[in-house]
Parts: structure tokens; sequence; C-alpha cells
């Protein structure tokens, strides 16, 4: 079930009406069970490795808390192994495979591992690692084990941030459950706002830019440099509305029924630098990443040379945690170089900077940083969509050439997508950059609150493209 | 005290609510009505080919199919050759379900002498071909009672989500504009519904050597077996052709064989050009791309194929003549 469906419309309003009718001790089980509908309602039998890693789990952490010395670590291990297990199992046993194979031909060793036929559970990166930051947090002593088997399930299986995040810490989520969270007229429609605002990122931008870059991306042959550039920058667009979208309906889905979610988006292209990006990108994995791999590396407290190793490595298993494909891993290694590169230059552009007197006008000083930067994440992700390491490599090559004009199907088809290039600037610009000013969505006039929510609302309806499909970070 | 704040809150969301779903209500069914005005009055372009096709078609001979019935068939050369009025209401991105939809809007209204169904793989195959872009029904749903059933096709919900007015003209805003220009009313778009293609297909001869299994949509069989059905309860001739492509096949389409079955069980003439030499010997000079021929292509196909028809209708005319 996949939120821009009637379905997930119809799921929301009844779990939601009968939340607010049950009285707070029942509140958890419904939860739970609705949960569990939601996730089997994509592939029903693959509960059973939720379950497993459920309950690996939740006996571990009551473990941990209760042994004392070596014991803690070695179930920590037990642990994180299990989840690791898996996930290189069902995400990365045919990748595992297809390169030993490669790698064994070419060496002449003759020898293979055998495939598996199937299919990657929906969202295990992401109920992965929320179960591996129990463990972690319990055995750091951050948090108490949880001794309800039912509100441990539903950490981790709580639908609306189940598939695709935001990866919640035990710390922010566990406690929520507990408490009772009455009807309240101001947060339920804060929600509702933050799911409509979702739904159009998702409908009318991030469906709507996927029909061009899916045209372009899947038949790179057929498509030329000013094309490609032109997809690319689509894609960008497209990909951050597309999983900040699902964020927005999850926070606001999760709000509306009293539950406080991180923030995962932070209008990530109005960055200045790469490192900046990564704080306003997908933050629940960035932190993830910072809080249970860069820090246990050592992080910035080590020689020069291994803290850009550190940063480096990072970088490089996130962008396998993405998808068991070289693309995501080059992708990986490539923002990964940009943050090291970073670093490395960062006196030598201190000085060109002043040389310039490029400082001078703050104006133009941050837009060329911020194009910089965006043009940099997005030569990024090209990696990350190409269909292949091939497809990336030709389309590369093909925008240095940088020869013919932009393809489009039909002049509407490039008019919508601008339109809403232009919506989301607008919107995100507004909240940059002109926070204090007057606020439409957020009017202290609930009618003229009321027309913004119609306005869009009716926008959906109008150049909505309601046969998108899946959600992009679902795949992971 | 409590639960009066409670019932306060429920109270206030339920009004708000209410007052957002008038807003949207009344935005909703101005702004649909005002597309609707301007779809209707378009002249020319895409969409009023659609309309034409549905509502106001008198034609002996309808010509239907997707974008490969659209520019492969010109019904100026059945006028001349064959004496009998035609229209091309083939349309991109179409199959069988919009085809069975068209016809019978049409037999509500009248019988035509001829159909010719352009047949493509996709009018059976087991894939989202066909259900896509069934969309192009939904400004004709409230008018077209006999055409609901095949709309909502496209999924269990359409039907709820027609009850919006601006819904059936979603993504069309900008068609419609364009189908209302002064510039598109001048400008010749098509010929009797036909859309010749300009381009020349310079790329070699492609082979392809793909093995494809039978995987029948059961929907789509039904719509096609119906379709032939109905013609012939309405005494309609009814042409099955399947129109050339550049391309070679290494091994038979299973579609186009399943096809040929079934309009023979019926005794429906199925044509096939899908391989004819005639047309691959020319270097994809007939052709647009690789699936389309281009309008030199079309003339020398409408002239082959009205060929045909003539000297079936002579085989018939001297049998019956006996």
């Amino acid at each position: 079930m996949i939120f821009n469906s009637i379905q997930f419309v119809i799921f929301f309003i009844v779990v939601t009406s009968v939340y607010f009718s049950l009285p707070h001790k029942y509140r958890w089980l419904l939860l739970l069970l609705s949960s569990c509908y939601f996730y089997m309602a994509f592939v029903p039998i693959y509960i059973l490795i939720l379950g497993f890693t459920i309950v690996v789990d939740y006996f571990a952490g009551i473990l941990i808390e209760d042994a004392k010395g070596k014991r803690r670590k070695l179930y920590l291990v037990m642990s994180l192994v299990a989840n690791v297990g898996v996930l290189a199992v069902f995400k990365y046993w045919n990748f595992i495979a297809e390169n030993f194979g490669f790698l064994s031909t070419s060496l002449g060793w003759g020898a293979s591992l055998p495939y598996l036929s199937i299919l990657l559970p929906i969202g295990l990166s992401f109920h992965t690692f929320q179960a591996m930051s129990y463990t972690i947090e319990v055995y750091r002593g951050h948090q108490q084990a949880e001794r309800h088997f039912g509100i441990y399930s539903l950490y981790v299986m709580f639908y609306p941030q189940l598939v695709a995040g935001p990866i919640e810490r035990p710390q922010n989520l566990l406690h929520q459950f507990r408490e009772n969270h009455p009807f309240d007229f101001e947060r339920v429609s804060e929600g509702l706002r933050e799911m409509l605002w979702g739904f159009v990122k998702k409908l009318v931008i991030a469906d709507r830019l996927s029909l061009y870059v899916d045209a372009v991306y899947n038949n790179p042959d057929q498509h030329n440099g000013p094309t490609f550039i032109l997809a690319t920058v689509f894609f960008a667009i497209q990909i951050y509305c597309d999983f900040s979208g699902y964020s927005n309906i999850a926070i606001g889905a999760a709000k509306v029924m009293g539950f406080k979610l991180m923030t995962n988006f932070n209008r990530p292209y109005f960055a200045r630098n790469i490192s900046e990006f990564w704080k306003r990108w997908h933050i629940s994995l960035s932190t993830w990443f910072k809080d249970y791999l860069y820090i246990s590396l050592g992080g910035n407290k080590v020689s020069i040379p291994r803290w850009y190793f550190n940063l480096f490595f990072v970088f490089l298993i996130s962008g396998l945690w993405h998808g068991a494909n070289w693309t995501f891993i080059i992708w990986g290694a490539l923002n990964g170089f940009y943050l090291v590169f970073a670093l490395v230059t960062q006196n030598l552009r201190n000085k060109m900077n002043k040389l310039t007197g490029l400082t001078r006008v703050p104006f133009i000083y941050k837009t060329v940083q911020i194009l910089l930067t965006f043009i940099l994440t997005c030569f990024a992700w090209i990696f990350f969509r190409a269909n292949s390491l091939q497809d990336a490599t030709f389309i590369i090559k093909k925008m240095a050439g940088f020869k013919g004009p932009v393809w489009y199907e039909n002049p509407s088809m490039l008019l919508y997508s601008f339109g809403a290039v232009l919506l989301l600037f607008i919107a995100e610009s507004k909240q940059e950059y002109f926070r204090g000013s007057i606020s439409l969505i957020n009017n202290k006039h609930w009618l003229v609150r009321m027309a913004v929510y119609s306005i869009l609302i009716i926008i959906i309806l109008l150049v909505g493209v309601f046969d998108g499909g899946q959600f992009i970070y679902f795949q992971f | 005290m409590k639960d009066n704040s409670k019932k306060n809150a429920y109270s206030r969301f339920f009004t708000r609510l209410l007052v957002l779903v008038l807003f949207v209500g009344v935005l909703d069914f101005t702004a649909g009505s005002i597309l609707r005005y301007f779809y209707f009055k378009q002249q020319s372009g895409l969409l009023y080919r659609t309309t034409y096709a549905l509502e106001k078609t008198a034609e002996d001979v309808l010509i239907l199919g997707s974008s490969r019935a659209n520019h492969h068939y010109i019904p100026e050369e059945f006028e001349k050759k064959l004496g009998l009025s035609s229209y091309n209401a083939g349309r991109d991105g179409q199959f069988i379900f919009y085809h069975y939809a068209v016809l019978q809007s049409v037999l509500k209204r009248y019988i035509p002498k001829m159909v010719i169904l352009d047949f493509t793989s996709s009018d059976l195959r087991d894939d989202s071909r066909g259900y896509e872009r069934l969309s192009s029904l939904y400004p004709y749903y409230k008018n077209h009672p006999e055409l609901r059933g095949v709309a909502e096709l496209k999924g269990p919900f359409e039907k709820f989500k027609l009850w919006s007015s601006i819904y059936p003209y979603n993504s069309s805003i900008f068609t419609i504009a364009v189908g209302n220009a002064e510039f598109n009313k001048k400008r010749t778009e098509d010929i009797k519904g036909f859309v010749p293609l300009r381009k020349e297909w310079n790329r070699p001869l492609e082979t392809d050597s793909l093995q494809e299994a039978l995987k029948i949509d059961s929907l789509k069989l039904y719509y096609f077996e119906s379709f032939i059905k109905d013609c012939a309860e309405r005494k309609v001739k009814l042409y099955i052709v399947n129109s050339p492509t550049f391309r070679k096949f290494s091994f038979p389409d299973p579609y186009i064989a399943l096809a040929k079955n079934i309009a023979a069980t019926y005794q429906v003439p199925f044509w096939d050009y899908y391989q004819d030499p005639a047309f691959l010997k020319n270097e994809g000079k007939l052709f647009s791309d690789a699936t389309h021929l281009n309008g030199k292509g079309a003339v020398f196909f409408s002239g082959v194929l009205i060929n045909r028809i003539q000297a079936e209708k002579d085989v018939i005319g001297s049998n019956e003549t006996k």
C-alpha cells in the first residue's frame, strides 16, 4: 500500500478514526495490527523477516541490559550480525554472487556462488537500521531495554515510517507509544497540512518530472547532451520531492496521531557546500551513519589521513546502503570524494575567494556556492539514476559533447515539468529566505488557510500524476 | 470540562473540514465546468479527433487502432478508390479497450459499412499498455454511459475519482488551451483523422531475436473478441490488419498467431503485413521509426490494402452473382 493511493487514504482515515475513539491503553495494539496490515499489503510473507529481526533485537536488548562485562558486547554483536545478515542475504547476496562470478571468471578460478531468486523486502534497509539503532543505544546505556514486546514491535513497525523512514532513534520514538495523545485540533491540522504538501510534492512535482526523466534515462542511446543535462536536473528535483514528499506524508500522518518524528529534509538544494547538503538531505540516515559508524571509526578525533578515510568510507557504505549496484557505490564514493576534496582545498579556496573579492558581494558569493553544490550533486545523481555504469559513462560523454536540441515528446511535457519546478522553487525559497513574511499556508486567518488548502487540492486534481506508482526509496 | 474541550476540538475540526470540502467542491465544479466548455469547443487537434470519433463520425469506413493506425491509413485514398467516405479514428498509445469504446459510441449512433482494426501485440499482451491512457475517455464519461465500463478499467477507484469535475481533464489544460488557440485553428494537423509522419528512418534493419512467451491479458482478450462479435452482430464488415514494421523477427509473434486464430474462428479476415518484404526492402525510406510508416509509406500501404479489399470485394461480388 503506497502513500499516493486511494487505498492508503482510506486506510489512514479508518485507522486514525478508530485510534481516537479507542482508550489510550489499546491504541498500541491498533497501531501494531494496522502496521502489520500495511506491511503485508506489499508482500505478505516478508512480515516473517521483519518478525525475525524484531524477536532477535527484542531479546538482544533485554540481554544486553541484564548482562555485565564482555557478554553485553557479545549480545550486541550477535544482534548486529543477525540484522546485517538479513540485509546481506536479501539485499546483497545476488550482487556478491554476480561480482564473485565475474572475479572468478577473470582469474580463471571457475568457482561460482548460487543466485537467489528472491524479491527485496520493501523498506528492509530502513527498518533494519532502525532496529540496529535500538540495540546500539541500549548497549551504550542511552536507552532502557523495552520489556513490552508489543511496544517494541511497534517501534520497528510503526506504519508511517516503516518502509522509508525517517529512521528513528529509540530515545525519540519509544516513549511516545506510552504517552497519551488526545485529539488536538492544532496538531491534527498541522499534520494534515504536512501530508497535503507531501502529496503535492509527490503527485504534482516528482511524478511529473519522472515522466521526462524515465523517458530519457531508460533510452540513453536515443538522447543527446542537452537532454541529459535537463533530465539530470529534473531527476535531482524528482528524487528530492519523491523522498521528502514521502517524509512529509509520514511525519504528517504520525503527527495527526500525536507522534513527533524527526525532520528528514531541510531544503537541501539551498546548501552552500556538500557538507551542508548532507546536513539537510536524508537527515535521519546521515545522523545514523554519523552516530553509529563515523564516530565509531574515530570521527575527526584521529590523524588527518585517517579522518579523510573515515569520511570517505562512511559515504561509500552509505552508497552501498542505497542499493546493491556499482552505480550506488560510485555515487557514495563521489560524495565522499567531494567532502574530502573540500577539506583538502579549504585554505586554497579561501585564498582564491579573497583574491577574487567574491566574498565582498555576499549575494553573488552565496548564489555561486549554491549553484556549484547543486551541479556537483547533480553529477553524482547521474550514477544514482543510470541503469548501469555503462549507461552513466555514456550519459556523461554525451553531456560533455553538448550537441543537439533538447528532446521532448510534446511541449506540454516540458511546460508541466517547468511549472512543477517553479512551484517548488517558490515554496522552498519562501521557507528558506522569507520565513517571517506573510504566509499563506500558515496564515492566521483560517479562511485564507482553507483557500490555500483547496487550491493545493485543485492543483493535484488538475496536474497531479495519478499513475506515478512507487516511491523511489521503497526499493532500498 | 475535559470532555467539553474534547468535544469542542472535534466540532471545530469537523466544521473546518466541512468548509474545506465546500471550498474544494465549488472550485472543482467551477474549474471543471470551464475546462469542459473549452474542451468541447475545440475544432481541431488530438482531443478534438477523439470527440469527432465518439460523437460526430458518420463515415462509411472507420479505421481504428493505435498510433500505427493513425499514421498508416489514409482515408482520402479509401474514398478515392472505394468510393466510400472514410475517417481515421486511430489514437496514439491506445489499444483494444479504447477501440472497443469508440466502436460502442459509433454503433450507438449509426452502423458504418466497414471497420478496419489495426492490430498490435499489446491488444492482447498482459502489460499495462492499454490501461494507462484510458483517461482520454474521461471527458465523455458522464454523457456516454456505453463507455463507462471500459473507462473504469483503469483502476478500482476511477469511478469515485470521476466525481470530481476537474479529474476528467487532468493534465489536459495546455492541450485544451492550444486546441482553442487561433494558430491551432488555422493549421492542418490531420487529414480526416490521418496524421502523416514526416521523418525517414535511417537506421539499418534490426533483428529482434527474443522469443516472447505468450502471456495473455484475459480482459483484453474478452474485449478483442467482443469487438469482433459486435461488428458481426451489426453486420459491419470488419478487417483486422497488422500493418508493417521495419524489424525482422527471428521468432513468430505469438500474439499475432493468437489473433489470427480468433479472427479465423469468427471468419474475419486477418491480414498480416508485419514482416512483408515489400516494406522491408526500401532501407527504411517508408518508415519514420521502426514501428511507424511515414507519409510515403502510408500512401504505399493504403494502396496495397485498398487493392486487396477491392480484390476481395470482387471475389465476393462474383460469388454473389453466381
